[in-house]
């Protein structure tokens, strides 16, 4: 896999925020069909990372490849036609819209009449209600019911049903089984391998290395707006993945410099 | 019960509170006014009424939903009035009053640019530009009015642009309704909509899944400026004449009207009846208050204190539905 040209190349990715130094220097390539666990403590950059792929942030330096052409305008609106679906922690659903409305929010399925553009509720409503019953969600939740009524955990699976509902590339996924409960969690995990069995690079962010060591084919740690460590999970394995973060990449500056 | 089906009702529908504050308030100036306020010319000329501050109410209550605010919309009414005025005295009315509608555009435009661009509260932009508008206004009319000469008010265009009455209504009324049923399908059922909205609701959330809000934003402005100026144009229509002070303080009142209909000024719940149903309260409350005679010194004083009950009786309408 590591040989054919990667999906996504990140070369010497900086972002500031004023004087916060969020993204020091990041390179990392992902490549189709990979799964990969990107870990770390809280404010390590992984979460800035993925807003950098998934277009809402622009890199204040550094290149992004997609496919192997350049990415110029960073904008979710551009990153989602292309194909890359972004399941967000905070961000994604909006509480005073029904799940079919937030379902589709940015791509509405239409019906032109005399050529204006109508809500093609019917379609919205089908495939919404669907993914509903398919995750499970409560017998009485209907896909006209606003968002603000959902538990944590059924907002998460609207927007996982979402991501892979659409026909994509690329599945980010952060912190993707917060608020879940282990059934739910499994059912996400199988997800998750079936999308990368299907040849699309998933990226999964966590904080529990022991879970992602599991799933994925590489781990990739951050630290410090850093990437510090960036090893297949056969060469390594989560007990030392968990001591590279626990020592805050100090183990890996060390290896490095040998 | 009755109550328990009508609770969710009421929490569905923000806008049911101000539809019975209306019909209590109807029942009271009907009964208390000796028929002066309850008569078919005056019922007529408080939907006249209703219909300039509505169209007004609507582009407000557009904005609302994206979460921001549009004060400015006196002024951009005033503008509208004379650019109509004065252009219609020259060429026909229907030209004018799309210079009109396009000057509101402009102004929208503007404020729209300044809080997209800068980032900065639309409650402070528009608060500059309700007084460089008013500004220009006044400057443009140099303490005289624009009027249209009787000559000028005889053809179909003018009579068509709240300029006279149609089945006993002044024709700005139907404007008010052809663009409040247009408002309300754009709003429910086209991709527009549903952005609009979503910008509101979390305007973060919009922008992850792809959406441009600032352009959304912008266009809400626009919209709202053009109907501010459209507004402006049916008033002139109406009176054939405006001075610089056209408009003053239906900024207010436009906004009230959305409160009270139940627009969420937070953004993302907005309900165009409600904005509606508040224009024509705040409407019939000064009508009541001249058809009875109130002097002129306490009218805006008892208008503020109505209005002031009547968003308290709205408030605990709420509360009392969000209770279990």
């Amino acid at each position: 896999m590591a040989n054919s040209n990667p999906l996504i190349q990140v070369k010497n990715l900086d972002l500031h925020f004023g004087a916060f130094h969020a993204l020091k220097n990041v390179s990392v390539d992902f490549h189709a069909g990979e799964m990969i666990g990107l870990v770390g403590d809280n404010g390590a950059g992984k979460t800035t990372l993925i807003r950098v792929l998934c277009g809402i942030y622009a890199p204040t330096s550094g290149e992004v490849f997609f496919d192997g052409n350049k990415v110029e305008k960073f904008h979710p609106k551009l990153a989602i036609d292309q194909g890359i679906e972004t399941i967000q922690q905070s961000v994604g659903l909006c509480d005073n819209l029904s799940i079919a409305r937030n379902f589709y929010l940015g791509r509405e399925p239409v019906k032109r009449v005399l050529g204006i553009p109508f809500l093609d509720m019917g379609k919205m409503r089908e495939k919404s209600t669907r993914v509903i019953r398919q995750f499970g969600l409560r017998a009485n939740v209907s896909a006209d019911d606003e968002v603000e009524r959902l538990s944590g955990g059924e907002r998460q699976s609207v927007k996982i049903g979402r991501a892979v509902e659409f026909k994509n590339r690329v599945v980010i996924m952060d912190e993707p089984t917060n608020h879940l409960s282990v059934r739910e969690r499994e059912h996400v995990n199988e997800l998750a391998v079936q999308l990368k069995e299907q040849g699309l690079l998933v990226i999964y962010i966590t904080h529990d290395i022991f879970q992602v060591h599991k799933l994925a084919d590489r781990i990739v740690i951050m630290e410090n707006g850093e990437k510090v460590a960036d090893a297949t999970t056969d060469s390594m394995t989560a007990e030392e993945l968990e001591e590279v973060i626990r020592q805050g990449g100090r183990v890996v500056e060390k290896r490095e410099a040998v | 019960m009755a109550n328990s089906s009508a609770k969710p009702l009421i929490r569905r529908h923000a806008e049911i509170g101000i539809f019975l504050i209306g019909a209590v308030l109807i029942v009271i100036f009907a009964s208390t006014s000796d028929g002066r306020w309850a008569n078919l010319y005056n019922i007529g000329t408080i939907l006249q009424v209703t219909a300039t501050l509505g169209l007004m109410s609507l582009g407000v209550a557009l904005v609302i939903g994206t979460g921001e605010i549009d004060i400015s919309v006196g002024s951009t009414f005033g503008m509208g009035a004379l650019a109509y005025l004065w252009l219609a005295a020259q060429v026909d009315p229907a030209i004018a009053a799309v210079a009109a509608v396009l000057v509101g555009a402009a102004i929208g435009l503007f404020n729209g640019l300044l809080v997209t661009r800068t980032g900065t509260p639309s409650l402070i932009i528009t608060l500059g530009t309700l007084m460089i508008f008013r500004g220009i206004a006044i400057a443009l009319t140099e303490g005289f009015s624009f009027s249209i000469p009787y000559a000028a008010r005889k053809g179909w265009t003018y009579f068509v642009l709240g300029g006279g009455d149609f089945l006993g209504f002044n024709t700005a009324l139907y404007w008010l309704t052809t663009l409040t049923v247009i408002l309300l399908v754009a709003l429910k059922a086209t991709p527009f909509g549903n952005r609009l909205l979503a910008v509101g609701g979390s305007a973060e959330s919009a922008h992850s899944r792809g959406v441009r809000v600032d352009r959304i934003k912008l266009s809400a402005f626009v919209l709202c400026g053009m109907l501010a100026g459209f507004a402006g144009t049916l008033e002139a229509g109406k009176l054939g004449f405006a001075d610089g002070s056209m408009g003053r303080l239906m900024e207010l009142q436009a906004i009230a009207s959305c409160v009270l209909g139940g627009c969420l000024l937070a953004g993302g719940r907005i309900s165009l009846p409600g904005a509606l149903m508040g224009a024509f309260v705040l409407s019939s409350i000064q009508s009541y208050l001249v058809v009875t005679g109130v002097r002129p010194q306490w009218f805006i004083l008892v208008l503020g204190l109505i209005v002031v009950l009547a968003a308290y009786g709205d408030r605990s309408l709420r509360q009392w539905a969000l209770r279990k």
